[in-house]
């Protein structure tokens, strides 16, 4: 272990490696989305664009629908999350910290949703929302990914309300406070950090979703990215080009998170492991 | 009387997602163990009639289903296994690094932030045959002369490995370098005095400390990789012999409008992903209480 943290041993080698073999795909989508189309069939292949042009973006914003694709994803990202959140945050709480009658069979609930296979929600759900006239609105995503992203909020909400010391509600019913009060006012201020790591996790799993995505919408203006992503090539003749602009476009938000808030993402990931 | 107003409380605080949950979540799960019952095709959906089992002794002689579990099973073993050996020399590279650890780790997480539809598109930009990087590449470097159809039947569940394998390992290295950090310096310290070689306290600190962490990744994976449905509709749709257990079930869904059929191998895929499920949770507590 302690050859590891010495200087400038061939562990710096792996490590480049490492990075490496993450970022190459993207790098070799960011190269094509800024050559001219007809480089990528050249043989061989040119390495760096030559010249850079911005052609491929003027063409993915050309396609009307594709700024309005980017909007219907973040509404549908930022509305599941601040549903999840109201919804899971409550619940977190009680399970970790109140007692609760029942709390096992609660547990086992979310368990259930998070196990079962989505796509088998997508057929009855559909049905569901289109006898309800929702199919190609907001809510027809929002629902679904807010009952599919509660189990992984509750699951990290859970953890972190378990950290946080319980004297702190114990020095607010001293003080006089209801346990209602001790969790609006001492409480929920305290949980920034738990909510935002989740909001974070939620955030782009929304973002990223696919089959729901798929299904409920069946009109180009309705459709978030991926979905429109993965539907470009039917629209267009393979346009290799225009996808991968399109891609790098998509992409953006995320990428930005991640350099942004990569600590509360890996605290994300690990919490509720680590005991 | 905190007493009651406390479980009073909880009751207000856990009942709009309880009531969320049941409503938009029990619902369409239950359906599913109903519908797998009945005879329903959404063409026909005046002719809506009870069949028992049949659904599922029509499931039994089915080779498509066969196949496609065959390859769900391959895909899963294969692409997990992959996952953990390389999560876990990433993690260790991750490990104790401390000049440039934002960067590298934000570059690690990148594959798994990103949308699967994204890596699968990226991916196809790779290994497609004819306008390919990889293609080109090898070519150059005279390692082939015909382009290889990567995503033809010979290597097409090869290809959808490498492209899961490349975007979910980092998932699994985050997990276990919080499993190594976990485990406290001075034990490695104290077998270092003891003599032990770097090997020897890998094998008797590093590992068995980490099993729990493992456990945990394995649980996600698999269960994540045997529902996998996106990365390997938009690499092949499921042709060349990619097609697994949620493609099946999609297709007969969508294009078929076999609405019973589809929910009796949805049942199954629960039932199996159930088991599998159960079976890794009781390895994880074993793997715990051996801590």
């Amino acid at each position: 272990m302690r050859k590891m943290t010495t200087g400038r041993s061939p562990i710096w080698v792996f490590r480049a490696l490492l990075v490496a073999a993450c970022l190459l795909p993207l790098y070799w989508i960011a190269n094509v989305s800024l050559s001219a189309p007809a480089a990528l069939y050249k043989t061989p292949l040119d390495y760096v664009p030559r010249p850079p042009t911005l052609e491929n973006f003027r063409a993915v914003f050309a396609v009307n629908q594709f700024p309005q694709n980017v909007a219907n994803s973040l509404v549908v990202a930022s509305a599941t999350t601040v549903l999840t959140l109201g919804l899971g945050a409550p619940a977190a709480y009680a399970l970790s910290r109140l007692r609760l009658k029942r709390k096992n069979a609660i547990l086992a609930l979310f368990l259930g949703i998070a196990i079962f296979p989505a796509i088998g929600m997508v057929g009855p759900l559909y049905v569901a929302l289109a006898r309800l006239n929702l199919i190609n609105t907001y809510a027809a995503l929002v629902l679904p990914y807010t009952l599919l992203t509660l189990p992984l909020a509750v699951w990290i909400l859970t953890h972190f309300f378990s950290t946080l010391p319980s004297s702190l509600e114990d020095a607010a019913l001293v003080d006089g406070c209801t346990p209602t009060q001790a969790f609006l006012k001492v409480i929920l201020p305290l949980s920034g950090p738990g909510l935002s790591t989740s909001a974070i996790l939620i955030f782009i799993w929304a973002w990223n979703e696919f089959l729901f995505a798929l299904i409920m919408t069946s009109t180009p203006g309705s459709r978030t990215v991926p979905v429109a992503l993965a539907l470009f090539a039917g629209l267009h003749e393979l346009p290799w080009a225009t996808i991968a602009a399109a891609t790098v476009v998509s992409i953006l938000p995320v990428v930005l998170l991640v350099s942004l808030f990569q600590k509360k993402i890996v605290e994300g990931l690990t919490s509720g492991v680590e005991r | 009387m905190i007493g009651r107003h406390e479980a009073a409380l909880a009751r207000w605080l856990v009942a709009p997602a309880l009531v969320f949950v049941v409503i938009v979540g029990a619902f369409p799960v239950a359906s599913q163990f109903g519908l797998s019952l009945t005879e329903f095709n959404l063409k026909f959906a005046d002719e809506r009639s009870f069949i028992g089992l049949a659904n599922f002794v029509r499931l039994a002689k089915d080779a498509t289903f066969w196949h496609d579990l065959w390859h769900t099973l391959y895909f899963t073993g294969v692409s997990v296994s992959l996952e953990l050996t390389l999560g876990l020399a990433a993690a260790l590279l991750l490990h104790g690094l401390v000049r440039g650890r934002t960067a590298v780790t934000s570059s690690v997480l990148m594959p798994w932030v990103l949308p699967t539809v994204v890596a699968a598109t990226m991916w196809s930009l790779i290994l497609n045959d004819r306008i390919g990087l990889l293609n080109s590449v090898l070519t150059e470097l005279h390692i082939m002369t015909e382009p290889i159809v990567w995503l033809g039947p010979r290597f097409a569940m090869s290809s959808v490995i490498l492209a899961d394998v490349w975007k979910t390992t980092p998932f699994v290295a985050i997990i276990l370098l919080a499993g190594l950090k976990s485990i406290p310096r001075h034990y490695y310290e104290a077998a270092a005095l003891d003599g032990a070689s770097a090997w020897q306290s890998f094998r008797s600190i590093t590992l068995p400390l980490l099993k729990p962490f493992v456990a945990v990744a394995l649980l996600f994976r698999a269960m994540d990789a045997f529902r996998i449905f996106d990365l390997i509709w938009v690499l092949t749709g499921g042709a060349s012999k990619t097609e697994t257990l949620s493609i099946y079930i999609y297709k007969t869904l969508f294009r078929y409008a076999d609405l019973g059929y589809a929910s009796a191998m949805t049942v199954a895929l629960f039932g199996i992903v159930f088991i599998l499920s159960l079976g890794l949770i009781r390895l994880m507590r074993v793997a715990v209480e051996a801590r």
